[in-house]
């Protein structure tokens, strides 16, 4: 569904990724480990769109996206979870929800039904349906991050990148977004996910990359790498 | 006291002039942090066009002429102005380019329609009404009404419409908007256009009670400036309150003092919010949550 071979890309002069590949078969949830700065944000904000690939090619469901605007990759169906949450402050949950499906309500991609979508988000994330009429910008930390997954999942994306969905949370509201994306891979929706926590990231994927400055150093199916010696070793902490 | 009341009502619909000019200021500044320095020619120009179009439809047919050709106006600005400065994230681009733009409109003006002021037919009776010996011109009622009409048509449209949904967001975060799917330089040219208009469409409120012409530009756009960063870039309430607060200031001013120095007060004004609340007097700090 997702191909990425030979990504370059960073910013400015400054090159994060040297050479990725890696790929994500429909259905599937495909996990992408790694330390600080090996360069997992930067690989998901080139997919998106968000910064310009400087060699390489991305295809999304077998057409070359590589080089078009953030807005026309996401009305070819991917959706991106960024990392820092960005929800829309001074609009309220419903707004930001309906954003997600920007692109169905205004033709240029399959409108399906809006509202019905809605209440499954309402119902995915009960807290977002208690607080549907509160500016994004009041949420909690956590109810921001419930909220910047449903708005992604709004657009009925073919592929859904998840950037730190952990990051910043209390671990009981850690459970609650894995708890989630796992229900999500049970509904077989395509996802792409970026996780400090290797451990609970390799848990629930099928499939993970490791990402080592700028390169993939390992891949594999998440079992076999969660039981790699070195994977273990560097990042998964010998408490595993 | 008679006296006092009729100078605060045309402070008032002067005020609101400004007002609505500041609001089209805010309408770009939100989407592209950048401003039309030209706001003030965009007012000229609609007001002009306003001027050679009602000849031929009547007042009410060359309205939304006028608006049409704001929206247009505004869209060329941003293209040939502001798009190239945002692309390559350049600090003083925009500000010349668009003062640049409103010389060249101005000049233009000056070619097809003269340098002299030119009367505007008024769509209204032009005989004050008296309400307690307070005579108020059926003209400046229209240009509170309308102003006030403009902003809350753009409000509701941002509000309730997706594509005005979309602007809100473009202006919280261009990047996320991105990701939605929008496409954000066309928010930015929509709200240049959106801008220009508010800014044609002041100009033929007020060309029947000021007279219109080439270089009726200038000082209002520079005016109604100060009221934007008196009141904060991003208030609506604040454009409007210090729309009123400047206008009403100016005319009192002008009566008891002296009209000759008429343009100080606000501009007096302009400098002690700098001095005192530099994000204006409705401006909130910027608060980001992490």
């Amino acid at each position: 569904m997702l191909k990425v071979e030979n990504l370059v890309a960073g910013y400015g002069k400054v090159q994060v990724l040297q050479d990725v590949s890696l790929e994500v078969p429909q259905g599937s949830l495909v996990t992408l480990i790694g330390s600080n700065g090996a360069g997992k944000t930067t690989t998901l904000r080139a997919v998106s769109g968000m910064i310009q690939a400087q060699s390489g090619r991305i295809t999304l469901n077998g057409g070359d996206i590589t080089g078009m605007a953030m807005h026309d990759i996401t009305k070819r169906g991917m959706a991106h979870s960024p990392e820092g949450r960005r929800v829309f402050p001074t609009l309220p949950v419903a707004d930001n929800l309906l954003l997600g499906a920007f692109t169905r309500v205004t033709g240029s991609r399959p409108k399906g039904n809006v509202a019905a979508d809605l209440d499954r988000m309402y119902a995915l994330f009960p807290r977002l349906a208690e607080r549907r009429a509160q500016l994004a910008g009041t949420l909690s930390g956590g109810e921001q991050q419930m909220l910047a997954m449903a708005r992604a999942l709004m657009l009925n994306p073919l592929v859904l990148l998840l950037d730190e969905p952990s990051m910043g949370l209390a671990p009981r509201l850690v459970e609650e977004v894995f708890a989630i994306i796992a229900r999500l891979k049970a509904e077989r929706v395509t996802m792409l996910l970026v996780e400090q926590f290797a451990a609970a990231a390799l848990d629930v994927a099928d499939f993970g990359y490791v990402l080592e400055n700028g390169r993939v150093a390992a891949s594999g199916p998440a079992a076999a790498l969660k039981n790699d010696p070195a994977v273990r070793a560097a990042y998964l902490g010998a408490a595993h | 006291m008679q006296i006092l009341a009729q100078l605060i009502v045309s402070g008032i619909a002067v005020g609101m002039i400004y007002g609505v000019i500041a609001f089209g200021y805010q309408l770009t500044f939100a989407t592209s942090k950048t401003l039309n320095f030209g706001q003030g020619e965009a007012l000229m120009l609609g007001s002009l066009v306003g001027l050679t179009v009602v000849a031929y439809t009547g007042y009410w047919l060359m309205l939304p002429v006028v608006l049409a050709f704001g929206l247009l106006q505004g869209a060329v600005v941003e293209r040939l102005g502001v798009r190239q400065a945002i692309k390559t994230k350049s600090e003083a681009g925009w500000i010349m380019a668009t003062i640049a733009l409103g010389i060249i409109f101005k000049n233009l003006a000056e070619n097809i329609w003269g340098r002299d002021a030119l009367k505007f037919p008024s769509p209204l009776p032009e005989a004050p009404l008296s309400f307690m010996g307070v005579n108020v011109l059926p003209m400046e009622v229209a240009i509170v009404f309308g102003a006030l009409a403009l902003m809350l048509a753009v409000e509701f449209f941002n509000r309730r419409s997706i594509y005005g949904k979309a602007v809100v967001a473009t202006a919280n975060d261009r990047d996320a908007a991105g990701l939605m799917g929008i496409n954000t330089s066309l928010v930015i040219t929509f709200s240049y256009a959106l801008s220009s208009m508010t800014a044609a469409f002041a100009g033929v409120l007020v060309a029947p009670v000021t007279l219109t012409g080439a270089s009726m530009g200038g000082v209002l756009g520079l005016k109604a400036f100060a009221v934007a960063i008196i009141g904060g870039l991003s208030s609506g309430m604040g454009v409007i309150v210090g729309g009123l607060i400047l206008g009403i200031t100016e005319t009192l001013f002008g009566y008891y003092f002296s009209t000759g120095y008429k343009d100080v007060p606000g501009l007096v004004l302009l400098l002690l919010v700098l001095s005192v609340k530099p994000s204006g007097l409705f401006g909130a700090a910027a608060i980001k949550k992490v």
